[in-house]
């Protein structure tokens, strides 16, 4: 009996497993066809020769690697920007009586429930009148801003479970309260402040629509807005997205796997705790 | 300290939120920049009677989007969340392996699903024919029978992750205590599953569930990236069809008279779902 029991729940795992890889397997399988390949009757679960003329094809026709390095830039900005905000916020809103702070938790719970694409009209007439349109700084100010609810709800938390002894210790022993809080209550939420900055790394490395608004010119493009323009870009078929896709999904997959237990970890935190 | 946070949210989320409500209300076309100006209901009007847009069609359609996608990742995820809560050899890799869709982009997702639908060198018609349920190739996106249910199963196998993540976490605050003294009762697996272990992380469903509706609600990408709304409107959604007004029309009135709606139905989900939960609680 236990015996089948295990087996059972062993075929089970095995099939969420096989239904959450294939898709992955799929494009990437996809990807390192030869193009012949890729468009053949009946359809080809292994390919016969490894190729990477997808790739060469798609950083020869497209500005590929720029797009690249433009994601790249905005993402990390982006991340380091909202993390180096939400982390003093944070710690205020954990260590200090500040008035309304009720108010304050309740409306970054609010905006989280906003997504971006429901103010794209408002924030792009105001750019525009700004003549901020088509410019790289201006997504990343954009991205910090999406960012900025809830990881400041994040590192709030992160905070509140640093025993406020440590610091008083630290400051009885002649720290000031900054000196606390940069040798001693920081390093010891280094896994959350990484959990902070992994989410905001995907989560702006993915952001689609607010790019595809804002930036028009080919050389400011990051991957999504690229992706986008190849659907209807003439010449790009299956085989080119499938190599734009996997390297996009590359740096996000990076970053999961380092950072997986730290993000479950602040991602469950709050959830769990109530 | 606080000031930044409060800055950037102010000025870039509420303030914009507020002006979209009166965008709603504005002829606020970018064909015709210089003639903008307030023109009462006509942008809501002008949603509810688009000959092209079927209004009623795609209120059910988001309903169904959300419920039925809603009701499988939370099964699939739960299911999958207890399979994995007794440790096993490999189990940290295998969660790596099987929660990683979470951090991919719903719209490269949506991309990947489209190409596995594709009629013609699509992976789920060759699987489907092997085993023998079909016998031709179905345009899983390009039939209208087929399109919504073909975008709810690309979001549902996205969610699961999220679900799983959550429950998870919560199966394993379930004190051992509690299933001790419903072993020596002679409890089976499904009297503990619905009278312990469900009752014991009903506040963490409640949350998950309120959180990933409203996600869902606002999660146009997929079905963007995978048919664009169509054929003939038959996936589309409210989100969706918002940013095809926005991005396709450049009629930023209209496009901000859906998002006004979608932020009505979304607080009135709110509201009544916070209601019942409440009431529920109560009699607990």
């Amino acid at each position: 009996m236990k015996i089948i029991e295990k087996f059972m729940k062993f075929i089970a795992l095995m099939l969420y497993l096989l239904l959450t890889i294939i898709p992955l397997y799929w494009i990437i399988i996809t990807s390192l066809k030869d193009i012949k390949e890729v468009f053949v009757f009946p359809i080809k679960y292994l390919p016969q020769v490894i190729s990477f003329e997808s790739y060469r094809r798609l950083f020869a026709f497209t500005n590929f690697a720029i797009y690249f390095r433009n994601s790249l830039m905005v993402a990390l900005t982006a991340s380091f920007g909202a993390l180096f905000i939400t982390m003093f916020s944070g710690y205020a809103m954990s260590r200090y009586g500040l008035k309304f702070k009720r108010i304050i938790l309740i409306g970054l719970f609010f905006t989280q429930a906003i997504p971006s694409f429901l103010v794209l009209v408002p924030l792009y007439t105001m750019f525009a009148k700004a003549r901020m349109l088509d410019k790289l700084p201006s997504l990343m100010i954009l991205y910090i801003n999406i960012m900025i609810p809830f990881s400041a709800i994040m590192a709030k938390s992160f905070f509140d479970r640093i025993p406020i002894s440590i610091e008083e210790a630290a400051q009885v022993d002649g720290c000031s309260r900054l000196q606390a809080l940069f040798k001693i209550v920081i390093p010891l939420t280094l896994p959350g402040l990484s959990a902070i900055f992994s989410f905001c790394f995907i989560n702006t490395w993915n952001e689609l629509f607010l790019a595809v608004m804002f930036i028009n010119s080919d050389l400011k493009m990051t991957i999504p807005v690229a992706l986008n323009s190849f659907v209807s870009k003439i010449g790009v078929g299956w085989d080119i997205m499938s190599a734009g896709i996997v390297i996009s999904l590359i740096p996000t997959l990076i970053i999961y796997a380092f950072a997986q237990r730290y993000i479950v970890a602040g991602l469950t935190g709050g959830a769990v705790k109530e | 300290m606080v000031l930044p946070t409060l800055i950037s949210v102010i000025l870039l989320t509420f303030v914009p939120v507020l002006s979209s409500f009166f965008i709603a209300f504005q002829n606020y076309d970018l064909h015709d920049l210089s003639n903008i100006h307030f023109i009462g209901f006509e942008n809501f009007q002008a949603v509810f009677n688009d000959v092209n847009f079927n209004f009623l069609r795609i209120l059910l359609n988001t309903f169904l989007w959300v419920i039925v996608s809603l009701f499988f990742q939370f099964v699939l995820g739960l299911g999958l969340a207890l399979l994995m809560k007794k440790p096993f050899k490999g189990r940290g890799i295998y969660s790596g392996l099987v929660f990683y869709p979470w951090a991919l982009s719903g719209f490269a997702i949506g991309l990947i699903w489209a190409w596995m639908f594709n009629g013609q060198f699509g992976i789920i018609n060759d699987i489907l024919q092997k085993i023998g349920l079909i016998h031709q190739n179905i345009g899983f996106l390009s039939d209208t029978r087929y399109s919504l249910m073909s975008v709810i199963i690309a979001n549902i196998w996205y969610g699961i992750p999220f679900f799983a993540i959550m429950l998870l976490a919560a199966l394993q605050s379930v004190p051992l205590e509690l299933y001790e003294a419903a072993e020596i009762d002679g409890a089976g697996y499904f009297i503990k599953l619905f009278k312990i272990t469900i009752p014991y992380i009903k506040p963490v469903i409640i949350n998950t569930v309120l959180l990933r509706t409203i996600w869902i609600i606002n999660f146009p990408e997929m079905i963007y990236a995978m048919t664009g709304g169509g054929p003939a409107n038959s996936s589309n959604i409210l989100s969706v069809q918002m940013i095809n007004k926005i991005m396709n029309f450049l009629d930023f009135g209209e496009g901000a008279a859906i998002g006004v709606m979608i932020i009505i139905i979304m607080s009135i989900y709110v509201i009544i779902y916070l209601k019942i939960i409440s009431r529920e609680e109560l009699t607990f």
